[in-house]
């Protein structure tokens, strides 16, 4: 028990005073001093017990230092040195422990700030390495000297083209994949091997180089535009398949996925034991890797451009020329093949860069694609479907005719009003067939030929008058026939076929009578006489000839019939003749 | 729930852990990665008391005196089948050492050993001397041919219950 240091204030010792006296001062004491006897007692205690005191002290210690910490630095000055050398001793037995705790907080705040100062460097000279020896490196170095563009920003604006194919959350103590998702339409092969074999192959690279931990393989190239990029954490790593050239940001973007990943199921990663139900909830944040950049064109403030331009609008301008010239062309065609007589146009339209026109067409009308010559048009660009039909135009019709009868060049044929008028001249068996067809053609109400001459008659007639004109002068008181004649005489018989065949043609039946002359010297018998011998004498030479006795007659006028009054020999000698007549 | 487990296939050379497996599983690697990256990695789904589990089997190439497993490819194991072949007695102690490596590098985990080709039974050499041992330390084994097909599934059986229930 402690002893009371009240007891020590008494004036008298206990042995001195009374018994009874000692006690009642002590019950009077313990009734004005006992309860703060008791707190001082209790308060002794607490001050003297040092656990108690540390429970009081945190008790108040976190609103005294916040309190204080309001009010100045003392605070932070005091214990900055313990804070440290704490820091520096747990870094010291077991920097694991920092590590772990600092890595989700501190790791994106300081990627974010030093990424976004430095990235666009680091892209910058990585791509202007790597293109910087190309034939495409050379193409664009001449783009940058054009543009006066920095030769790394034009890289870049050809290069900055990527497509996130498949992002994949690997646990990275079992190399299992926690989750796993992909771009549309993106095949793959299965995952939880791809993924392994990956975590293998880093394993692989890892051992065989004698990496430190933080060295791991991060990258991997496939050809020339797929990549894998991988960024590790303390329980998972993702790896994004990645084809094109994505931009550096892309691996920021990664590591706060894995990150935010940590930070959020941490506790479940550590202990993962192949369970991948438990981590659906981060496909979402996954998902949000699966990013995908497209190339934008340009604008290019380049002479070049408006040389392309104006090549263009001039090109236009003169396309656009010929085509309204073509379409004119062929709306003037088109209105000229319905004018054609024998062409009926039913429809045209121009297709696949054809002008296609369809209707009929008479097989005596023109051709159409003659008239596209005429109009200066490619016939290669027209297919004419035109069915074949029978005209009643005059002009086809007229042709029809024409077709029908084989008129000789000297036949003019007319159609007007259906009359058909036929003119100039035909031989007689022509005409005579001519008269025959016409009698079966119904396209004409009638014809009219008055106009057309027979030439047979006309050469009949013709030769007729040749023939009676001729006359064979003789000898004085001979049936001889005076010499130089014998020419004459030839061409007389020539005349007289071609007569007779005339005749025949015309079906007319003539006959040739020879009548033979004398002077009026002798007597009227003696002269009869010899003007018969004379016809006679005509007559055996022309039956010489092989022509028929039955068309030739002869008769002897004596002088009856002179041919001029004899005033002089020679006019007798002129009388001394035969004549020709036709006869029918 | 979709459960996976890294399982290793373990075994000097030649003890037919690539035949163990190859007509059990799903596969898109060539072999030559075990002679180039030194695992071939193959997936196969068990059933174990109606829970699916998928085995991503990690065929490690087997250890002579130029190839040692590496640590790095035990990491994250769930468990390990260790190969022997039955037909030569030697694979039996470096199968035990492999073991002891094994579990020094990533601690205790279930594993089931495999006497393979047990369809050569002229010349099976691993007798009940070696077996005893085997009772001895608490060890489970089975007797494979990956010729006919003998004890695989049962092997892959036994390995996923002492998966599931470690």
């Amino acid at each position: 028990m402690t002893k009371d240091p009240a007891d020590s204030g008494s004036d008298k010792f206990p042995d001195e005073q009374e018994p009874q006296e000692v006690f009642e001062i002590e019950e009077l004491r313990q009734l004005i001093t006992g309860p703060e006897r008791i707190r001082i007692d209790q308060i002794r205690e607490r001050l003297d017990n040092p656990e108690r005191r540390i429970h009081d002290l945190s008790q108040i210690l976190p609103e005294a230092i916040s309190l204080r910490t309001s009010q100045d630095e003392k605070i932070a000055k005091a214990i900055a040195p313990t804070v440290e050398k704490a820091i520096e001793s747990s870094i010291k037995t077991n920097r694991k422990v920092l590590v772990d705790v600092l890595f989700p907080v501190m790791g994106p705040a300081i990627r974010k700030a030093v990424a976004s100062t430095i990235h666009g460097m680091i892209q910058s000279f990585d791509k202007t390495l790597e293109h910087s020896l190309s034939l495409r490196g050379l193409k664009w170095r001449l783009e940058a000297l054009r543009t006066k563009k920095p030769f790394g920003e034009i890289v870049l604006l050809h290069t900055l083209l990527y497509q996130v194919e498949q992002i994949f959350l690997i646990h990275r103590k079992s190399s299992l994949v926690i989750q796993h998702v992909t771009s549309k339409d993106i095949k793959t092969e299965d995952p939880d091997l791809v993924a392994s074999m990956l975590s293998a192959i880093r394993d692989f690279v890892q051992d065989s180089f004698k990496l430190e931990k933080e060295e791991c393989l991060d990258t991997l190239c496939m050809g020339t535009d797929r990549t894998i990029w991988i960024e590790q954490g303390e329980q998972a790593l993702i790896a994004a398949v990645i084809r094109g050239n994505p931009p550096s940001d892309l691996r920021s973007t990664l590591r706060e996925t894995l990150d935010t990943i940590h930070l959020g199921h941490g506790e479940a990663l550590e202990a993962f034991d192949g369970d991948t139900t438990l981590f659906e909830a981060v496909r979402p944040d996954l998902e949000g890797c699966l990013q995908s950049r497209y190339k934008q064109k340009q604008k290019k403030d380049f002479p070049l451009f408006w040389v392309l331009l104006g090549t263009a609008v001039f090109l236009i301008a003169i396309l656009s020329f010929f085509s309204i010239q073509g379409h004119r062309r062929w709306a003037k065609y088109l209105e000229r093949l319905k004018d054609e007589p024998g062409i009926q146009v039913t429809s045209a339209e121009k297709r696949s860069g054809l002008y296609h026109v369809y209707g009929f067409r008479d097989p005596l009308a023109s051709d159409p694609a003659d008239l596209l010559i005429k109009d200066k048009l490619k016939p290669d660009d027209f297919v004419f479907n035109l069915e074949s039909y029978t005209s009643t135009h005059p002009q086809v019709v007229l042709k029809r005719i024409d077709k029908i009868l084989e008129s000789p060049e000297t036949v003019n044929l007319e159609l007007k009003d259906g009359v058909l008028n036929i003119s100039g001249s035909a031989s007689h068996p022509w005409i005579a067939e001519m008269r025959e067809a016409l009698k079966t053609i119904t396209w004409i109400s009638k014809y009219d030929d008055r106009n057309l001459a027979d030439q047979d008659e006309n050469a009949f007639a013709l030769l007729k008058g040749k023939i009676e004109q001729r006359f064979f002068l003789f000898e004085f008181r001979s049936a001889e026939m005076l010499a130089g004649q014998e020419p004459e005489l030839r061409a007389f018989i020539e005349d007289l076929k071609n007569f007779f065949n005339l005749a025949k043609g015309l079906e007319k039946a003539v006959q040739i009578e020879i009548v033979g002359h004398a002077d009026s010297l002798g007597t009227e018998n003696a002269n009869l006489v010899i003007s018969q011998e004379r016809a006679e004498k005509i007559l055996s030479i022309i039956l010489k000839e092989n022509l028929d006795p039955q068309s030739f007659r002869t008769s002897g006028l004596g002088s009856r019939e002179l041919f001029r009054e004899e005033r002089t020999n020679q006019d007798r000698e002129l009388n001394r003749r035969v004549t020709i007549r036709v006869i029918g | 729930m979709n459960l996976k487990k890294k399982i290793c296939m373990l075994g000097v050379y030649s003890v037919g852990k690539t035949s163990l497996v190859r007509s059990f599983v799903s596969s898109i690697f060539d072999d030559k990665y075990l002679s180039t990256v030194g695992v071939k990695i193959d997936k196969k789904l068990v059933e174990i008391e109606g829970q699916p589990i998928e085995f991503l089997l990690w065929d490690i190439a087997g250890e002579d005196e130029h190839f040692s497993v590496p640590s790095s490819y035990l990491r994250g194991a769930s468990g390990y089948l260790l190969v022997m072949d039955g037909t030569r007695k030697d694979t039996f102690d470096r199968a035990l050492d492999l073991q002891f490596r094994t579990e020094d590098a990533i601690g205790p985990i279930p594993f089931i050993v495999v006497l393979n080709k047990v369809d050569l039974a002229d010349e099976w050499q691993i007798g009940p001397q070696e077996l005893a041992r085997l009772d001895k330390m608490n060890w489970t084994f089975i007797k494979t041919s990956a010729k006919t097909g003998a004890g695989v599934e049962e092997a892959f059986h036994k390995l996923g219950q002492k998966v599931l229930h470690p």
